[in-house]
């Protein structure tokens, strides 16, 4: 008796469970760092804001356009939308160009957001930001990974997209948003 | 070009959350999960639930200033920063009426008037 020379693909089913227990593993762990950690209450970095605070809500409105021109750029590709008439070669990596910089221009906003102030309950809007950022990069990792691996359903890609999409807008509505149109008096903008 | 851009940006994308990762651990701020040093019992008040929107030396944040005496200018009685405090505020200022006892609430206040 000899073994099978050719080991069988992994299961379509298999791939999305790991997919969905990466994201998981993700979303949890920033939640539980967030709840555990000892919230400094710091400013560590403002650039040319007039405070971190600042400086977060400007890089996430930036990390949200990007995404928006990303799911643009997603549409054309995916024969969505028809302009330009003809998709041009370089869409692909444009599109993923403006993930990466998102991604980039997220991190130091959830890294003051952990670190800082931490998984937080004061009130409803806040409760939904915590979840939100936990569930954004959880959902992100599936997108990353989903792009990576093959033999998955080809509904999957444009679903988690859509899906870390959502995410984005939410965090930046009960956060940025909030802060551009409803933030405490004699705080600046800027 | 843009293949070598995008290459580029991926690999500084990996970078970063390796650095991200690192600095959560790594990055504790000086005196952190202490007390403070030299403050009364509304230091630890105040470290634990004001800290994180106020600055950890009142200096601002998402909420207004309180240090360099801003807090005493608008609220010359501390009467009403304890009702401010007690029962919150519009504008994001949530109540800690039920989280923070009368006493921790009288000590803060007093706190927040000394930074």
């Amino acid at each position: 008796m000899t073994a099978p020379a050719t080991t069988a693909p992994r299961p379509m089913s298999v791939r999305l469970l790991g997919l969905l227990l990466a994201g998981a593993a993700v979303s949890v762990a920033l939640g539980v760092y967030g709840k555990v950690h000892d919230p400094t209450g710091e400013q560590p970095y403002t650039l040319f804001f007039t405070g971190t605070i600042n400086l977060k809500v400007w890089f996430a409105t930036v990390a949200i356009l990007l995404a928006a021109l990303q799911l643009l750029l997603a549409a054309r590709l995916y024969g969505k939308i028809s302009i330009p008439k003809k998709s041009p070669p370089w869409l692909g990596d444009a599109h993923r160009l403006t993930g990466t910089l998102a991604f980039l221009v997220s991190l130091p906003v959830a890294y003051h957001c952990l670190w800082a102030l931490g998984f937080q309950s004061t009130d409803t809007r806040v409760v939904l930001h915590s979840l939100f950022g936990c569930f954004f990069y959880g959902v992100f990792t599936v997108k990353v990974l989903s792009v990576r691996l093959h033999g998955l359903p080809d509904w999957l890609l444009p679903a988690v997209g859509g899906v870390t999409f959502a995410a984005l807008v939410g965090l930046w509505t009960t956060s940025s948003l909030w802060f551009i149109t409803s933030r405490p008096a004699g705080i600046p903008l800027l | 070009m843009l293949k070598r851009i995008v290459m580029g940006a991926e690999v500084l994308a990996l970078l970063a959350i390796a650095v991200f990762v690192v600095m959560l651990f790594a990055n504790e701020p000086e005196g952190a999960g202490g007390g403070g040093s030299g403050g009364g019992p509304g230091t630890e008040v105040f470290s634990a639930n004001c800290a994180r929107c106020h600055g950890a030396d009142g200096g601002g944040g998402i909420g207004p200033r309180l240090a360099g005496g801003a807090v005493v200018d608008a609220y010359p009685d501390a009467a009403d920063e304890v009702a401010v405090v007690t029962d919150g505020k519009s504008g994001g200022m949530p109540s800690f009426d039920g989280r923070l006892s009368e006493q921790e609430i009288d000590q803060v206040v007093e706190y927040t008037r000394t930074l």
